[in-house]
């Protein structure tokens, strides 16, 4: 099979999530990365939960797929070296504040190589006021808006889960990289910056919620405790969501529940009827999914095509057989005992992702990659 | 391959701005995920013409007979519901928007007649529904031998889930993200709007951009099969190989950090007024303790990290009764200066007015011509030699219908009128 990235050399200097996860999606679609940590190790690394052996389970997956250099960028031969990594690269993926990277003298006017293209990720973008402001994932949820809508309305705001945030503005940044490549291909020497913030791409991603604000004259707020529906409810084992959108959802989802009346009265199918008269159906409905099991519920809304939800932990995850029939799960080709990893987002059936390897230690292959330039760790 | 990152298109009265400028897609998106990965593709300057059913409208456009509320009910030009709704036009900009009836053999053959002008196509059809208009791969393929094809769905197009429906609000719990998200003390809870949708709209984006790569480089156009399932579950893939390797299904955080407090959301004085802020270094650290000067370097129970991660509950207590007192802005000003995690908690409505996010772009006023002049969010990159700047609001329904046949495949008006007549095009509910 081919990759869409072969031959494409990248060099991550990351100290993030976001920045990580851009350069991991260019390994899996075939192009050579290289992490540069510092010798204490990349940030990643001191990141829980840890196994039992002590290593970082986000480390881990983040840096799978990518041979690892150690340089101490506070020494000034080490930072030659990796200058010197970045020139002769196709794509650079930072993390760092514009300052941090001028310092070093890896900021682009400095690398001063014109067929590059340089990769921003960070929490504000590398211009404005905020450019040097600090942030991660809670803050980069609290500027985008996306604290303001999660979780209830008689408690604090919520963050997403995780590192949402930098997930999505490395995927994002991904998208940008492989642009500015193209473009490259079609305009040789032709390289460029990319910039991408963690914040903006959140706020992107809050558009509808942003629009809706805006257009109502009205900041939307969180979910109403008598919204039940708006998200997963108790049912015998677990959580169920039952989140209808169309008319025909509705009715189906109605009679399975034996709420025949609700499912026949034309005015339910609209969801702007549903929504102003939530108080007059949400109990019945909730009362009626809690005789329920999950997978009961998900099985009978299936067959009547009907959109819905069990809540599904890691575990009843690892069995669900669809993923596998999907090849979600993937060992690392070097590692053919090893750990399953989750797999790729999606699938690009011409040019496949492919996890070659497993995720290095610190330094692994400092040798062999700066032989290639002929520097010293 | 084009020559330039801008692109007049004289009849359409558009300008294409981007490193895609040059490219075409003429897609079947609806909703969320597919109509914005789409838009991504558009800001990015590809020319992007959506088509639409009128007998069963994009859902985002909401119910025909629908109300229309808020401010945009004074506003004089707004005049057609599913026009103004705001969930549609915020994740359709930079499009072309033409109505042809896909239940038709008439309108089959016109979209037929429109693939050899795409370089991609992208649907978020329930994974039956291409098969039933003659329009899946191997047929497109059979039209245009390098087409894209990016299909959205909520459980992919193989696997023995291929069939079940879902939407952004039931991927959340079934990809995992549900049970992952939501208070320490709480249940499992869904976004406070559909984020699975964003997350598989993001990386279809990539993957389209690198299909139109790989197709430049070797001629080969390819199919694209995304599951909103799979998508979510990699964007959390660490807790997925946490419990590979451990066994171990993770709790629900709130706004707590695995490693690193404190780190949590405060309400600062006022109503619905709150602060974001955590510690990571012991630098960072101190600067908070110094900037609150409540003794807190001076507390045993908080001396280093791990002391401060064990004494979680107490710490957020101390912050909370502190932060009570504080201006949410003034304050998250002060730690940021002092190189702490801080920001205020925005709301949608300050989000559209933020400083930064406007000085750099991506919020920026759009103006719609039914529903006014808006300030929306736009395309969160930036590029220096190929700058994406063309920012074009979502498109009315059918609004280009009768310049894009006469373009691409130079109908003339009397044809498209034959067309509107038997229905297979036109303008809002169907007869």
């Amino acid at each position: 099979m081919a990759r869409v990235l072969e031959g494409v050399r990248v060099v991550d200097l990351s100290a993030s999530t976001g920045a990580a996860w851009c350069s991991r999606l260019l390994a899996d679609y075939g192009a050579d990365v290289v992490v540069v940590e510092p010798l204490g190790g990349h940030p990643l690394r001191a990141i829980g939960p840890f196994t039992d052996a002590g290593d970082s389970i986000p480390a881990a997956y983040l840096l799978a797929n990518k041979r690892s250099v150690t340089l101490d960028l506070d020494d000034a031969n080490a930072r030659a070296t990796a200058a010197a990594l970045c020139r002769r690269a196709d794509i650079v993926v930072s993390s760092h504040a514009p300052s941090r990277l001028a310092a070093w003298g890896l900021d682009y006017a400095t690398l001063a190589t014109p067929t590059l293209v340089m990769v921003h990720v960070t929490p504000h973008g590398m211009t404005g006021d905020l450019a040097e402001v600090p942030g991660n994932d809670l803050t980069d949820a609290a500027r985008s808006g996306w604290a303001s809508i999660n979780g209830s309305q008689e408690r604090e705001p919520l963050k997403p889960s995780g590192w949402q945030p930098s997930m999505c503005a490395g995927t994002v940044a991904y998208a940008g990289a492989v642009a500015a490549l193209r473009w490259r291909d079609g305009h040789p020497g032709e390289g460029q910056e990319v910039d991408v913030s963690e914040v903006e791409v959140m706020a992107a991603a809050f558009a509808p919620a942003l629009l809706r604000s805006v257009y109502a004259g009205k900041a939307q707020g969180r979910r109403d405790p008598t919204d039940h529906l708006a998200g997963p409810v108790p049912v015998q084992d677990g959580y169920f969501a039952l989140t209808i959108s169309r008319a025909h959802f509705w009715r189906d989802a109605m009679n399975l529940l034996g709420l025949p009346d609700l499912a026949e009265d034309p005015r339910w199918g609209a969801s702007f009827y549903r929504q102003a008269h939530k108080d007059e159906y949400v109990g019945r409905v909730t009362e009626a999914m809690s005789q329920w099991t999950k997978m009961d519920l998900f099985d009978e809304l299936a067959v009547r095509r009907v959109v819905a939800g069990p809540v599904l932990t890691m575990e009843e995850l690892r069995g669900v057989e669809h993923l596998r029939e999907r090849d979600f799960w993937r060992k690392p080709a070097d590692q053919p005992d090893g750990p399953e990893y989750p797999g790729p987002a999606l699938r690009m059936n011409g040019t496949p992702a492919s996890l070659d390897r497993r995720p290095p230690r610190p330094g692994e292959h400092t040798a062999e990659v700066l032989d290639t330039v002929g520097g010293a760790s | 391959m084009t020559d330039a990152s801008t692109i007049r298109n004289e009849a359409a009265g558009i300008t294409l701005t981007g490193p895609l400028a040059g490219t075409r897609g003429i897609v079947l998106t609806q909703a969320w995920a597919g109509s914005y990965c789409t838009a991504l593709l558009g800001m990015l300057g590809a020319d992007v013409i959506q088509v639409e059913v009128r007998k069963r409208p994009d859902s985002w456009r909401g119910d025909y007979a629908a109300p229309i509320g808020g401010r945009i009910k004074d506003v004089e030009t707004a005049v057609h519901p599913w026009n103004v709704n705001p969930l549609y036009n915020s994740v359709n900009l930079n499009k072309r928007c033409i109505t042809l009836d896909l239940g038709t053999p008439e309108g089959i053959e016109i979209y037929r007649r429109l693939v050899p002008y795409s370089d991609f196509i992208a649907e978020n059809f329930s994974p039956r529904v291409m098969g039933n208009f003659g329009l899946e791969y191997e047929a497109l393929k059979a039209i245009k031998p390098d087409i894209i094809l990016a299909s959205l769905s909520a459980y992919g197009h193989i696997g023995s889930w291929a069939n079940i429906p879902g939407i952004g609000g039931t991927i959340e719990p079934t990809s995992g993200q549900s049970a992952l998200l939501g208070y320490q003390d709480g249940p499992p809870m869904n976004s406070g709007q559909m984020y699975p949708d964003a997350v598989a709209a993001f990386n279809a984006f990539g993957a389209i951009i690198a299909a139109l790569r790989h197709r430049d480089l070797t001629g080969e156009g390819q199919y694209i099969d995304l599951s909103m399932q799979d998508a979510n579950l990699a964007m959390i893939g660490d807790s997925a190989l946490e419990y590979v390797l451990t066994g171990r299904q993770r709790a629900r955080l709130g706004n707590r950090h695995s490693t690193y407090a404190p780190h949590g959301i405060y309400a600062a004085t006022g109503t619905e007024r709150w602060i974001a802020l955590a510690t990571e270094t012991d630098a960072q650290w101190a600067a908070l303790c110094s900037i609150a000067g409540r003794g807190w370097a001076e507390d045993n129970r908080f001396v280093t990290n791990a002391d401060r991660k064990a004494n979680e509950d107490a710490l957020d207590a101390e912050i909370a009764a502190w932060t009570a007192t504080e201006d949410r802005d003034a304050l998250s000003a002060r730690l940021s200066a002092a190189g702490i995690y801080a920001a205020p908690v925005l709301d949608g409505l300050e989000v559209a007015d933020d400083p930064h996010l406007r000085a750099r772009g991506v919020v920026r006023e759009v103006k719609h011509p039914e529903a006014g002049t808006w300030a929306q969010a736009t395309i969160p990159l930036h590029f220096s030699r190929t700058p994406a700047t063309d920012v074009r609001a979502a498109p009315m329904q059918g609004e280009h219908t009768r310049q894009v046949l006469a373009e691409l495949l130079g109908m003339t008006d009397a044809e498209v009128d034959e067309l509107e007549r038997s229905g297979v095009s036109g303008m809002g509910p169907p007869d």
